[in-house]
């Protein structure tokens, strides 16, 4: 680049250095928040990776009859260092008719270094209390324990002993009960002796920390070659880390959404930043070529000095991103975002501020070199409605700020489209939270009738439904059954679900054809729909529970489960051995009912009661994003009016001479700029939220039929909140164009022109 | 400035020169077939009333505008059929302008202002400095060169103009009614610079409908709806060449 190009970028930068350091804040807003948005998002959906981390994970356990020589293994090529080893002993826990295999695994009251259980609740082993445990958390909720709480075992020897829950911990080392058990406590060495005396009906666990946990399998190898006989089985990290995953993929779609969303803002923003600054410095631009600069070297220049501030921006947000992780989300977030997302985030932005810059700066290039005499105000006569207005007294401020808000049509087209797409961002924004909100208000709406499922636990299963009618503040049970179903041309298999029956069917919410009517029939969500390709109205052939049989699909419902891969048919369908009796009893509440207070009364009844997760309760990392990206929107929407502003007062300086001239007090001027751009925003604010209620529904059903959900599941936001979101948008926007109308109203205007 | 004239080359030629608007599809004839030579050295005045096209030729003369027919030499070489990054390297080497607007960078210093030819047509940052110093000096301008253009009067905008359009030692300075925004007295300063310059041998072009300033030239040129009606040598000639009283270093 050439010394003039360079010696002119710094001119420029120098001489607006507020609206430079805009664009680079806003830019560095929405990579923050993409990168944060991101961050939560794996480490939500990966709970694995957190967990390893802050435990110093091991990456391979060795499950052996006898304990192995440490040495031996930390001699192993490839191991860092090793956990344990630790006498691990099977045992039972039973409270209150409940039973569940739990696996007792001996630690030291000090935390070693590699394998360390996370404390979540409570406290760690403690040799002062010998009867404490600490039980693991996803254990620990699915059977209602508490810290503090009673932990009574069953020896295999059949002796109970009354331990206590010390505390809750979570480990990185196991996956979470129920998808992987046994249940998991570790216990003091002394404590497991006595509820296992016998060495011999134990087992012996050692874990070994990697130096690179990419040579995973080829360690776990050795390690059963040295330990020849010895091992029972051995767990790696891969597969702890693939029972955690959790199915991510309506949030995926949702942050992508935001992610498309964020990055078209940003790409506004610069683009309009410099397409405003270009187009308020044609009159330079063009004396600049009619010095000799070229096309290419006015658009090389352009290019440089706004995508330099783009990049810098990207920079800072990366930057912002990782310190925003690493302390505000310090507590939520243990491991950074890992670098694929953040390279794609990166290159994506940095791909929109070329892309964004690029076009202004080409037809900046392309300004004719001949400098134009100073612009002339357009000599706009009072139009007949003007006039009117004038005659019947209103203010002249008013008037002539109308006036002025449409005699420019590209600034006035600026200003307008500068408001309107952040606004209409911010709302579809809001149609996400109220969807949300609709999820978690009438989760009925959305196939979530019951928030309560009951097994029968202790209860004789022919009778659960009975005890669950019997409480007070439950409305309705419908029994259900799960089963594998085999549909054709797969090679893996979908849920069916049998719920309620044909007389009496459960409140599925149907948004496309109807409920089933006849044993025949079926409905299913657009996940299940779009796997084999069919449509509401057709036949399908399908084998359930290892009976064959053919069903028509009636309808299509929303269906938050299993990504929208469930086949429902009603229970007197299946055949009678699947049927009866049924697994469990969805329950459907009097609104208002206590969840957790009918939870209890039922499972004191005997029932085993367990809580229907409502997707929504899986989203709440969205509503921070929502939240953020508003805050980053805004500001975007500011600084483009800033632009429009400039590019406005540039072509006012005369007109205010004008008004001065007409008599006009600095207030009135001040009035006048105003109401031009109060306008121009009331306009812009009000288009933009009308398109972004419209598109909100329309784009959030595209996000939930591509989730498998299903389309149905859109809302638009409530007017009232539309209504308040853009009167703060206009009131704001008003406070931003006071700022240059004031400085502007109170210069004094050089009469003659330079 | 040696070897155009050893050829006997006119500085600037235009055979025909033929420039059409188009307004709203109405052909506007701005320049009419004007032939014009122009021979180095020379002072050349362009006069005609408000309207006749002596913007438009000036225009084309530097490029700024396209022509729709005819030839533009300038030294010798055939110009007219140029590309427009082509026209623009053949400006920051042989041609300076000055214009009614001044037209200076704001956002640059008065320094920065005159450093740019320099510094786009490659010359180290020091010598542009220093050729910047020269020029400022001899222009009186030395204490401003730290100023905003917007701090100073039209007049010295105007010689901050003029030390930019000198800063490359152009073959040809082209200059559209460079007093046209200026009083008399600012206008009296620019006109002297001018005429400096000019005895130091410097190829002038100047537009303007005062007959005054055209006085100054040794020739003047008069348009009228895009076409020459007169063309003749301002008598006496008052042109005196080189001199210890030199302003301006030109083609050293
Ligand atoms: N960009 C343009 N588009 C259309 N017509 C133009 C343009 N520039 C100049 N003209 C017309 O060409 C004629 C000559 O203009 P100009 O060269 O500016 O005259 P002068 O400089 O002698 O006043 C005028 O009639 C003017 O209206
Ligand atoms: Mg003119």
């Amino acid at each position: 680049m050439n010394a003039a190009e360079r010696r002119w970028i710094r001119a420029d930068l120098r001489a607006r250095r507020g609206q430079a350091i805009l664009t680079v804040l806003a830019v560095a807003g929405i990579v923050t928040a993409l990168i944060t948005a991101a961050t939560l998002l794996e480490d939500g959906t990966n709970p694995w990776r957190g967990l390893f981390a802050r435990g110093n994970g091991a990456h391979v356990w060795v499950h052996t009859k006898d304990a192995p020589d440490p040495a031996l293994l930390r001699s192993l090529d490839g191991v860092a260092d090793i956990a344990g080893p630790y006498r691990s002993a099977p045992a039972t826990f039973a409270l209150g008719g409940k039973k569940a295999p739990v696996a007792l695994q001996e630690m030291s009251p000090v935390l070693p270094a590699v394998g360390r259980p996370i404390v979540r609740d409570g406290r760690w082993l403690d040799a002062a209390d010998p009867a404490g445990v600490v039980v693991e958390r996803s254990f620990a909720r699915a059977s209602g324990l508490r810290a503090g709480g009673a932990f009574p075992v069953v020896g295999l020897d059949g002796r109970t002993h009354a331990l206590t829950v010390a505390g809750l911990a979570e480990s990185g080392d196991q996956g979470f009960y129920p998808e992987w058990t046994p249940g998991l406590a570790w216990i003091l060495p002394g404590t497991l002796d006595q509820v296992e005396p016998k060495i011999a009906r134990s087992e012996s666990v050692v874990g070994l920390r990697l130096a690179d946990p990419d040579d995973t399998a080829l360690v776990a190898q050795h390690a059963i070659t040295k330990l020849a006989g010895q091992v029972q089985r051995v767990t790696t990290w891969r597969e702890v880390e693939a029972s955690m995953e959790l199915d991510n993929r309506l949030l995926g779609v949702l942050l992508a959404l935001f992610g498309v969303a964020g990055l078209v803002a940003a790409a506004l923003a610069i683009a309009n930043a410099t397409g405003g600054r270009v187009l308020t410095q044609r009159r330079d631009i063009a004396t600049l070529k009619s010095l000799g600069f070229t096309r290419r070297q006015v658009a090389r220049m352009l290019l440089a000095e706004h995508g330099a501030l783009g990049l810098a921006g990207i920079v800072a947000g990366v930057l912002c991103g990782r310190l925003v992780t690493a302390y505000a989300l310090a507590d939520t977030v243990a491991v950074p975002l890992s670098p694929v997302p953040l390279l794609a985030i990166a290159f994506g932005a940095a791909a929109m501020v070329v892309v964004a810059v690029w076009l202004p700066a080409w037809r900046g290039g392309g300004t004719p070199p001949l400098p134009a005499a100073p612009v002339a105000p357009p000599r706009g006569h009072l139009s007949r409605l003007a006039r009117l207005a004038l005659l019947v007294r209103l203010p002249p401020a008013l008037v002539l700020g109308a006036r002025d808000a449409f005699t420019r049509r590209l600034p006035a087209f600026l200003t307008t489209f500068g408001v309107a797409v952040p606004m209409m961002m911010i709302t579809i924004g809001l149609g996400c939270w109220a969807t949300l909100d609709a999820f978690q208000r009438h989760p009925e709406r959305v196939g979530q009738a019951a928030p309560l499922l009951a097994r029968p636990g202790a209860v004789p299963a022919t009778s659960a439904g009975q005890v669950a009618l019997a409480d007070p503040d439950v409305l309705a049970a419908y029994p259900g059954s799960e089963v594998d179903a085999l549909v054709p041309g797969q090679t893996r298999t979908v849920r069916a679900r049998a719920l309620g029956s044909v007389t009496d069917p459960y409140p599925f919410s149907v948004v496309e054809g109807r409920l089933f009517r006849d044993r025949g029939e079926a409905v299913a969500g657009q996940g299940l729909l779009d796997l084999l390709h069919v449509q509401v109205g057709d036949v399908i052939r399908v084998t359930v529970g290892g009976t064959p049989v053919i069903v028509r699909i009636v309808g299509r419902v929303l269906e938050p489960e299993q990504d929208g891969e469930v086949l429902s048919v009603p229970l007197d369908g299946l055949a009678a051995k699947d049927a009866l009796p049924p697994q469990y009893h969805a329950l459907v509440l009097r609104p208002g009912a206590d969840l957790a207070a009918v939870r209890t009364r039922l499972q004191s009844q005997g029932l085993e009661v367990s809580y229907v997760v409502n997707p929504a309760d899986r989203l709440v990392v969205i509503r921070v994003i929502i939240v953020a990206l508003v805050v980053v929107l805004a500001l975007i929407g500011a600084a483009n009016l800033l632009t429009a502003s400039a590019v406005g007062l540039r072509d006012h300086a005369l007109d205010l001479a004008v008004l001065k001239a007409m008599g006009l007090t600095p207030r009135q001027v001040m009035a006048t700029l105003v109401t031009g751009t109060g306008l121009l925003v009331v306009l812009g604010a009000g288009a933009g939220a009308v398109a972004g209620a419209l598109l909100s529904s329309g784009l959030i059903d595209l996000q939930g039929a591509a989730s498998g959900m299903g389309a149905g599941i859109g809302r638009a936001p409530a007017p009232l909140t539309l209504l308040l979101a853009v009167l703060t948008a206009v009131g704001a926007a008003l406070l931003i164009a006071l700022i240059p109308a004031r400085r502007a109203a109170r210069a004094r205007i050089p009469v003659t022109p330079r | 400035m040696t070897t155009a004239s050893e050829a006997g080359q006119p500085a600037i030629r235009t055979v025909n020169l033929v420039k059409i608007y188009q307004t709203g599809g109405l052909p506007v004839p701005a320049v009419r077939g004007v032939d014009l030579r122009v021979e180095p050295g020379e002072f050349v005045a362009v006069m005609g009333p408000s309207g006749s096209g002596k913007s438009t030729l000036v225009h084309m003369l530097g490029g700024l505008d396209t022509r729709t027919s005819g030839e533009i030499w300038v030294e010798g070489r055939r110009v007219d059929t140029l590309n427009e990054s082509a026209w623009a390297v053949l400006r920051r080497q042989q041609i300076g302008f000055v214009f009614q607007f001044f037209n200076l960078v704001d956002n640059m210093t008065v320094a920065d202002n005159v450093e740019l030819p320099a510094l786009l047509a490659g010359t180290t940052p020091r010598h542009a400095r220093e050729r910047r110093e020269y020029l400022l000096g001899e222009l009186g301008l030395a204490d401003k060169a730290d100023s905003a253009p917007a701090q100073l009067s039209g007049g010295e905008q105007q010689r901050v103009a003029l030390a930019r359009a000198l800063a490359n030692q152009p073959r040809v300075l082209l200059a559209d009614e460079p007093t046209g925004n200026l009083d008399s007295r600012n206008t009296r300063d620019v006109l002297r610079l001018l005429g400096e310059v000019h005895r130091q041998g410097q190829t002038i072009v100047l537009v303007t409908h005062d007959g005054r300033v055209a006085g100054l030239a040794d020739r003047v040129v008069t348009l009228l709806d895009g076409q020459i009606v007169d063309d003749g040598a301002v008598a006496p000639r008052r042109r005196t060449r080189g001199g210890a009283g030199d302003v301006v270093e030109l083609r050293s």
